[in-house]
């Protein structure tokens, strides 16, 4: 640092966008916490028990929690050939084409991509009747509004979203790394399990990490391919707002939906700077 | 170096599995668009005669038209103002001392790690309890406050690469701080901003929780859409669905490209 004349002054920079954040964010943040502990007898943890007491709302958590980690999970293997593919048999100069490829459905509407499907896996949409004009027997898929449509549609996203964090991860990966374990004679699957998996690590966590706070808190999906028979907690939060108006409830419903990220992320984040500090060390 | 790590075997695999991904993804996609042509109300094959019916209802159905000006509006407007406040917000971040960094950087970019939805129900919980009615310059802040977080990151990363001697250069000949930021920082970083005006623009064109949550009769484009989906299936989605993949693919292409081979070229400047 030079004179103080040099040194400049981060508020008024910061102040803007800070402020949005703190007026949009943080104090409706707030505010929600608050809903939720507020009770016609005072503060307390009624909405809270009341939730857990209802069949209705546990098994909507349930399904959002089973929904979430199935689709990232799925989506979370599909990436790793998809980006090791990217990363190490394309030529450098193409890498960015190629990941493009698999990108560009992320740029269209969620909820376009999500009716589209309906139009392939619905009883009368593109896979039915492509096996009826094969085989000639017309087939009832039955896939259409369950949770694995569901399941599948999000899966997509996942695997299109952890492809690209953990393509960051694995082109940045020093190739002197590789071809020194090469020349020292390691076998391909040696050097994915010492250098390539550890270092794609970072990209990976990440992409399940934001992955499944997406699923978690979707309603489009649910919606247009798992149907409204078997809601999840978001439609359920959605149908509170423009239905019975409970504010409390709702409020109660949201705080429990954003602790199940955290609970989720936990694990994720004490990994985080457990590695940091490893790293440092 | 690639014989390295993968054998033919191998390979061929995995150009397999990317083949078949390339056709789970664009598979729906291809046939909303062949669908859009297609004639008769149901959405069964076989294929009928083509039409450019759909499309012709759709420019002359007001509502869609009317959501899609509203929706560029809101978009417009989001991305210009995220950008601007990512931009300042970058260079405090990326070039000043900020007090408790980690803390205020976090609660800049957090919007990003929690559900979409949990941000919506907790403005339209805050405006309801302070007795403000839902209208349309809600949405545009909200929007504002969703797409921040992708600005500031991608403005940061460009703005960190900037060595601090370039400023300091004009502020030592007498410029002024917003001068030399206006005049050197804000022209080297260009190629970042229009990519970040666009990926701000595309993000925000589409999203639909807070449209939702904090409007109740002025609609935009994904609302519109919901709506004739929720409700009974209007064959003219497709022609929709076509429009707007195509419109928002092309302004995230763009952007994706200046975002990723401007990466290449200054790793080549480097090397």
């Amino acid at each position: 640092m030079g004179g103080s004349s040099n040194t400049i002054n981060p508020w008024p920079f910061l102040l803007p966008a800070l402020l949005l954040c703190i007026l949009f964010f943080l104090i409706p943040t707030v505010n929600m916490v608050i809903l939720s502990l507020t009770t016609e007898n005072g503060i307390g943890l009624d909405n809270f028990k009341l939730f857990f007491s209802t069949p209705h709302l546990t098994q909507a958590l349930y399904r959002s929690i089973i929904l979430a980690i199935s689709a990232t999970i799925i989506g979370s293997l599909v990436a790793w050939p998809l980006a090791y593919f990217i990363v190490f048999c394309v030529n450098k100069k193409w890498r960015p084409l190629f990941l493009l490829a698999i990108l560009a459905p992320f740029w269209t509407s969620f909820t376009i991509r999500a009716f589209s499907w309906q139009l392939v896996l619905s009883d009368n949409g593109v896979i039915a009747w492509f096996i009826e004009l094969i085989t000639g027997i017309s087939v009832t898929l039955g896939i259409l509004y369950t949770m694995n449509a569901s399941i599948f549609g999000l899966a997509l996203f996942c695997s299109m979203l952890t492809t690209f964090t953990l393509y960051g991860a694995l082109v940045s990966i020093d190739t002197k790394l590789i071809e020194a374990a090469s020349n020292l004679g390691a076998k391909p699957f040696n050097i994915f399990k010492d250098i390539i998996f550890p270092l794609g690590l970072p990209g990976w966590i990440a992409g399940i990490f934001l992955s499944f706070i997406v699923c978690v808190g979707d309603y489009a999906v649910p919606t247009l391919l798992g149907g409204g028979l078997k809601p999840v907690l978001a439609q359920i939060m959605l149908s509170i707002l423009k239905g019975t108006y409970d504010l409390s409830q709702a409020a109660t419903i949201a705080i429990i939906l954003a602790m199940t990220v955290i609970m989720c992320g936990l694990p994720l984040i004490i990994y985080g700077m457990l590695r940091r500090k490893r790293v440092s060390v | 170096m690639n014989g390295l790590i993968v054998n033919k075997f191998m390979l061929l695999i995995l150009t397999a599995f990317f083949c078949l991904s390339l056709i789970v993804i664009y598979l729906p996609i291809l046939v909303m668009i062949v669908f859009s042509f297609n004639s008769g109300k149901y959405q069964t094959l076989p294929f009928r005669e083509p039409t450019f019916e759909w499309y012709i209802s759709l420019i002359a159905d007001n509502s869609f038209i009317n959501s899609f000006f509203t929706s560029l509006m809101m978009a417009s407007l989001a991305s210009i103002f995220a950008t601007i406040l990512g931009f300042l917000a970058a260079y405090a971040f990326s070039k000043a001392k900020v007090p408790a960094h980690a803390l205020l950087f976090g609660i800049v970019v957090c919007p990003l790690v929690i559900p979409m939805i949990l941000i919506g129900i907790g403005m339209r919980l805050q405006i309801v309890s302070i007795g403000i009615e839902p209208a349309l310059w809600l949405v545009l802040l909200g929007q504002t406050l969703y797409v921040l977080p992708l600005a500031v990151i991608n403005l940061k990363n460009r703005i960190d690469k900037i060595p601090k001697s370039m400023e300091e250069a004009a502020i030592s000949l007498g410029s002024s701080r917003i001068k030399s930021i206006i005049l050197i920082l804000a022209p080297i970083c260009a190629p970042s901003i229009f990519a970040t005006l666009l990926l701000t623009f595309t993000f925000s064109f589409d999203e639909f929780v807070i449209a939702y949550f904090l409007t109740n009769f002025e609609v935009t484009l994904p609302i519109r859409i919901w709506t004739s989906l929720v409700t009974g299936f209007e064959p003219k989605i497709n022609a929709v669905g076509t429009a707007v993949f195509i419109f928002s693919l092309t302004l995230g292409l763009i952007a994706q490209f200046i975002l990723l081979f401007k990466q290449t070229d200054l790793d080549k400047n480097k090397a």
